[in-house]
């Protein structure tokens, strides 16, 4: 069977934009696997209800597979899920009323949960994080330094790395190019050449910005859930 | 001007007094030290009381940062269980040892030091346990420098003295996007950057028993990679009446060692 993803990310606890994007996805042929890759939660809104919704889906639903985000990061950490370390980086970034926030949206009964989701998935030749293999809150978008996104993916060994930190749509492909090396040592000199290799990184949004990566064409569809029946982006086979 | 650079003393009192001597016979008066004064060695606080008496500007390295913070890198830094015990029995010994006086200097160092475009690091700018290979990926080499925001990286950790070039460099890219698919490309010139390893004074994995250190010159940006032999035999001795694992002796009777370090040696912890 061919491969079709739908790629989410950043709905914050919001299970309408969530339920939208269940229902773009029933009208869309031949999605066989959705994604979310991280921040299911955020301060702003109760989360309760979607996070019940992600590990008990409806009979109809596409069944999601989730991996955490930056904000399930500072969550788990505040939690006391990550050792020593606390939610350092939301609370030098927004102070201690963004940590209480937190830790007001979540029920602890889904904390086991959260703190059961894995950093990432590698499907075939591709990875899906939230930030990047460097870190969960790495901002990669289509601006950041090629040499800086070669490196995530060269850390990986992957061709594609779909990231999701930027809430940014892009899909930066890595065409050519080449470096010279010599490297000197105590038994003398040698030359290497390395070319750039074929690779990508994919932005897949947030939110109702979500992303159709077919697997076989390696094309990616951009599209935003709406409210309206006539949903756009259906056009595509 | 010519200045040293020297690195991964591990607590060798020979053999870090026989490369202190050879610099100082040259003239040069600027050194930098690039940790890891203890660790494997039978003399730590020798060796931490020479750096401080000399009065040389160092930056931690992987093994002084365990000795203060505890050992928390994870299994990841060994290769195998057994070279993992051993190096346990090496922290918690040196950790007796050590003075607190000393400790509490290899706490101060800072983990990276900068004079205008060279920048002094452990292992990498990223970690002091990240290991900065000879044949890392090319790009991801370049990656490490030019992110830290320096034209040459002195680094340490391998214990295998290299100078890197990277240069004529070039990452074309293309945008496929949402709105449009843009066919002309980007195409962006990756700068020249040099990758300077100084090898290991106490410790050293080049494939001879010499110590090795290196010699920087600011102006025409020459590196030369030095060797000074030392008597090996008198450190050897010192580990083994130390009651240190004797194979610490033996390696540096032969030179090397069976790369005890991360397989992946691109990979970085992430406690
Ligand atoms: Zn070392
Ligand atoms: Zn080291």
């Amino acid at each position: 069977m061919i491969e079709r993803w739908a790629l989410v990310s950043g709905l914050l606890g919001d299970l309408e934009t969530y339920d939208l994007i269940q229902r773009d996805l029933k009208k869309t042929r031949g999605v066989t696997s959705l994604f979310i890759l991280g921040d299911l939660i955020g301060p702003k809104r109760n989360c309760d209800a979607l996070l019940d919704r992600l590990k008990n889906p409806h009979r109809s639903d596409l069944k999601p597979d989730c991996i955490y985000g930056w904000w399930e990061e500072q969550l788990l950490a505040e939690r006391g899920f990550r050792g020593e370390r606390k939610a350092d980086a939301l609370r030098l970034s927004q102070g201690e009323d963004a940590v209480s926030a937190l830790l007001n949206t979540v029920n602890p009964s889904h904390l086991n949960w959260l703190a059961s989701l894995q950093f990432g998935f590698i499907e075939l030749d591709c990875a899906l994080i939230h930030g990047s293999s460097s870190d969960v809150g790495d901002n990669l978008t289509s601006e950041t330094s090629p040499l800086i996104l070669l490196d995530r993916l060269t850390r990986l060994n992957v061709n594609r790395l779909f990231t999701a930190r930027s809430t940014k749509q892009f899909h930066l492909e890595l065409t050519g190019g080449g470096i010279n090396s010599q490297v000197k040592d105590l038994n003398g000199k040698r030359e290497q050449q390395q070319e750039v290799p074929k690779r990508s990184v994919i932005g897949i949004g947030a939110g109702a910005h979500y992303t159709i990566y077919d697997v076989g064409s390696d094309k990616t569809h951009f599209l935003t859930a709406s409210s309206q029946t006539n949903t756009k982006g259906m056009g595509f086979v | 001007m010519n200045h040293a650079i020297i690195s991964c003393l591990h607590a060798n009192l020979p053999a870090t007094e026989a490369v202190l001597n050879d610099i100082d016979r040259q003239g040069i008066d600027t050194i930098t030290c690039l940790g890891d004064l203890v660790g494997y060695g039978p003399q730590p606080n020798e060796v931490v009381e020479l750096i401080r008496k000399r009065d040389i500007a160092t930056c931690q390295g992987c093994w002084d940062e365990d000795i203060i913070d505890g050992l928390n890198a994870c299994e990841c830094s060994y290769p195998s269980q057994l070279a993992e015990r051993r190096g346990h029995l090496a922290h918690q010994w040196t950790d007796d040892q050590l003075t607190d006086e000393n400790k509490s200097f290899l706490a101060s160092l800072p983990t990276s030091l900068r004079r205008d475009r060279l920048l002094f690091v452990h292992g990498s700018p990223n970690s002091q346990h990240e290991y900065l290979l000879p044949d890392m990926d090319a790009f991801a080499a370049l990656e490490r420098v030019d992110t830290a925001g320096a034209d040459i990286l002195f680094c340490g950790h391998t214990h295998q003295p290299y100078v890197r070039e990277l240069r004529d460099g070039s990452i074309r890219v293309r945008l496929q996007n949402a709105d449009h698919d843009c066919d002309q490309g980007e195409e962006l010139t990756l700068p020249m950057r040099k990758i300077v390893n100084a090898g290991s004074v106490g410790e050293p994995r080049h494939g001879s028993t010499n110590a090795t250190y290196v010699i920087h010159n600011d102006a025409t940006d020459e590196v030369e990679i030095k060797e000074v032999p030392y008597d090996v035999g008198r450190t050897c001795q010192a580990i083994v009446e130390a009651g240190l694992p004797k194979v610490f002796a033996w390696r540096l009777s032969h030179g090397f060692e069976f790369a005890e370090q991360a397989e992946d040696a691109s990979h970085v912890c992430e406690r």
